[in-house]
């Protein structure tokens, strides 16, 4: 009796998190499922249409394609730029300066507002044709283009709204290296390293687990960012889809043209494509990732 | 100037009635609801007992919500059992708002329509009127055309809230400034490229005299038209390759001699929006608007606004006659549709609301109440009633068909014009594309 109310009390405490599980995760993963394989306009019955969908897909949509290079520009532009900017940061806050808490904080400040309305509403402004950005760069004598209205640029902006919001990132790598022994550094100025060689020898190897997983879920992320571009072009992806990332066309499939069972392929797609990326990062971690503790 | 003041003066006056009147209700309330809610409700309605309770969704300008809002609360007040809860937003993202409330099964009650309405009537979406009208819901003020527009297989979905048309808006105090007359229902495109380009060289670096109007699917239809086309009709489009060559051709042509706004400048100002408009800044001198909106526009600047029709072609006018821009409907699932059907029938009928109300959604279609608003009328009413009654006088008697999946035609004109003005595309290869496209929308709107 006594364990069973402790069960109790433990399954009580899950049920809000188990609902929300049902609810807003397996539920719709499965109907989701169902739905790709019908036409489902949101207001009558999903009729049956067996793989049309996924047909149309590869050989009917002359957005999908377009949509995939965008996203995929985006995601290996920002990923690299993101990381490294963290790791940059993350390193020199590691020198042990004063204030140290205070510009963590503010480095972490643009990941808090996240993927925020109004963040992207703020940087919709930053970029325009006389935004602060281009006001820099006329200091310099440079005229700027309309970043955000040009389909030739339109995608930095998002690439550079994505890399600005580096704090969460920058935060995991910091934890992992304050984890990175002291002693091993010691050792090195003792035989004459200097500051690159540590880097490069000691910092990077015993650092790559935090890499890997930063590279996980950021490319994750990335494959799914909706907000920034929902935001910044108004909700068109334009202009010439230059900034239809595949979440936003996605979106605009399922609830402005009410086609949700191709949205719902559509995420299957995205599915399947992110598990190949993530798959093959961690097919390569074994040759590249070192866990000091001794496994492989 | 006078005038203006004369309007805020009325404006004020009204407001502070409405104040006063709040005022009393207010003092009313709390007695009654710290003795007991229910019974509060029960004194308001003794019939059901309750206050029933509505939602209305609506999309427009500041300006109609502030008159929306304060139509719902006089009806309030004479309703004491019914209580409205305005959702109001901007056109855009509007429908992708309401069709996740359709697909949850809980949409507004009370649905503000556009051109669409078919759309929804076929999905089932809305509630047929037809048992309420000469009871509840009067429309016996009517002509016969706006009841006609919302009935489909013989039942009634819609109340017309207004009468307008799609035509070109100008700020006429640029006009003015640059020492060029201003736009007449005789102008032809060719007198339209004169006079933007006049406008834009008058004025200077970053003035335009027009937006580009190539992505707007109104202005491709009175185009078409005015050559003798038509962009669809019962099923398909009535025009080819080479007119839709033609008018991107004419476009480029403006853009090349600077008549029009550069595609940038156009894609972070977009004219949909009233307040990114260059029009309300006084940069660009003509864009393209359904006649109603002058009031969201006017409102955001001191410079006088405008409104003609579309250019003239080689077969005349390309202008529809005025039409139902939009209507009130009842969703389909509403546990109130009679007194969703009063709150419509206050709205076109009764004189209050239609003092408040005005011709922010058109010119209203209830005589008696258009009688009352042209006694009392705004500068900016005039121009909408003068205008209305110029397109219902050149525009010759056909009935203009909506484009089936209008929404995503929408989106591929806009995306054919993009393509052409920022020289991602040759003008051949891009109408190429749209003619592929547009086809298949038409056999996709076959099958469903």
């Amino acid at each position: 009796m006594q364990k069973y109310k402790t069960y109790a009390a433990g399954y009580l405490f899950l049920l809000p998190w188990l609902i929300g599980f049902f609810l807003l995760y397996l539920i719709p993963f499965v109907a989701s499922f169902y739905l790709s394989f019908t036409n489902y306009d949101l207001l009558t019955a999903p009729k049956w249409a067996g793989l049309a969908n996924f047909k149309t897909m590869f050989t009917d949509d002359y957005r999908l394609g377009g949509s995939i290079r965008v996203t995929f520009q985006y995601v290996f532009i920002s990923l690299p730029l993101r990381l490294s900017f963290a790791l940059g940061l993350a390193v020199l806050l590691n020198q042990g300066m004063r204030f140290l808490g205070l510009y963590r904080t503010i480095y972490y400040i643009p990941s808090l507002l996240g993927g925020s309305v109004a963040i992207s509403v703020l940087w919709k402004q930053v970029f325009d044709k006389e935004g602060i950005f281009n006001q820099g760069l006329a200091l310099l004598g440079i005229n700027g283009p309309n970043w955000i209205a040009d389909p030739r640029y339109a995608v930095y902006s998002l690439v550079g709204l994505s890399v600005w919001q580096f704090g969460a990132v920058m935060i995991i790598f910091l934890a992992g290296l304050k984890q990175i022994p002291h002693e091993l550094y010691e050792a090195a100025t003792v035989d004459g390293a200097g500051p690159v060689r540590k880097f490069a020898r000691i910092t990077m190897p015993l650092l790559t687990p935090v890499i890997f997983f930063n590279l996980t879920i950021t490319l994750i992320q990335s494959f799914q960012t909706f907000t920034k571009a929902f935001i910044i072009s108004g909700g068109t992806g334009g202009p010439i889809n230059s900034t239809l990332l595949y979440s936003l066309y996605l979106y605009i499939k399922g609830f402005t043209f009410m086609e949700m069972g191709y949205a719902s392929a559509m995420a299957w797609l995205l599915l399947v494509i992110v598990a190949a990326f993530t798959g093959l990062l961690f097919l390569s971690s074994r040759y590249w990732v070192y866990y000091s503790d001794g496994r492989d | 100037m006078m005038n203006k003041k004369a309007v805020a003066v009325c404006m004020l006056a009204s407001m502070m009635m409405l104040a006063a009147c709040g005022g009393t209700n207010s003092a009313n309330k709390p007695e009654s609801d710290a003795s007991q809610p229910s019974e509060s409700a029960s004194s308001t309605t003794p019939s059901s007992g309750k206050t029933v309770e509505l939602r209305m969704s609506w999309w427009g300008s500041d300006a109609r919500h502030e008159k929306t809002l304060k139509a719902i609360e006089l009806f309030e007040k004479k309703n004491p059992g019914i209580k409205i809860t305005g959702e109001y937003s901007g056109f855009d993202g509007y429908f992708d708002k309401l069709n996740t409330q359709l697909a949850a099964g809980n949409a507004p009650d009370l649905i503000q329509m556009g051109g669409n309405i078919k759309e929804y009537v076929d999905k089932n979406s809305l509630l047929d009127l037809t048992p309420y009208v000469g009871k509840t819901l009067n429309v016996s003020d009517f002509n016969e055309g706006v009841v006609k527009a919302a009935t489909f297989n013989g039942k009634y979905y819609g109340v017309t809230l207004g009468v307008s048309s799609f035509g070109l808006l100008y700020n006429a105090s640029m006009f003015e400034k640059a020492g060029v007359p201003l736009p007449t229902e005789k102008w032809t495109y060719d007198d339209y490229k004169t006079a933007a380009v006049q406008i834009s060289q008058k004025l200077g670096k970053g003035f335009y005299g027009s937006y580009d109007l190539s992505s707007e699917p109104a202005a491709l239809g009175s185009y078409l038209h005015s050559v003798g086309k038509e962009l669809y009709r019962d099923g398909d489009r009535h025009f080819d390759k080479q007119d839709m060559i033609n008018w991107f051709t004419m476009w480029e042509d403006m853009r090349k001699a600077g008549a029009v706004t550069p595609p940038d400048t156009q894609v972070a100002n977009p004219p949909t929006a009233v307040d990114k408009s260059l029009i309300v800044k006084g940069q660009v001198a003509i864009q393209s608007a359904a006649a109603s909106q002058i009031y969201g526009f006017q409102e955001l600047t001191k410079d006088k606004l405008g409104l003609t029709t579309y250019p003239n072609g080689s077969a005349g006018t390309g202008m529809a006659p005025p039409e139902s821009g939009q209507f009130m409907t009842v969703y389909s699932k509403t546990e109130h549709p009679e007194e969703a059907a009063k709150f419509i029938d206050f709205m076109v009928n009764d004189p209050d609301a239609g003092a408040i109300l005005g011709s922010d959604r058109g010119v209203p279609a209830s005589s008696k109440i258009r009688d009352q608003l042209a006694a009392q009328s705004t500068p900016v009413d005039k121009v909408l009633y003068d205008y209305i009654s110029l397109v219902s006088k050149v525009a010759p008697e056909t009935d203009n068909h909506q484009f089936p999946l209008d929404n995503e035609f929408s989106k591929l004109l806009q995306l054919t014009s993009e393509k052409i003005a920022f020289d991602a595309n040759s003008i051949d290869k891009s109408v190429d594309e749209f003619m592929t496209e547009v086809d298949k929308l038409l056999a996709k709107a076959k099958t469903q």
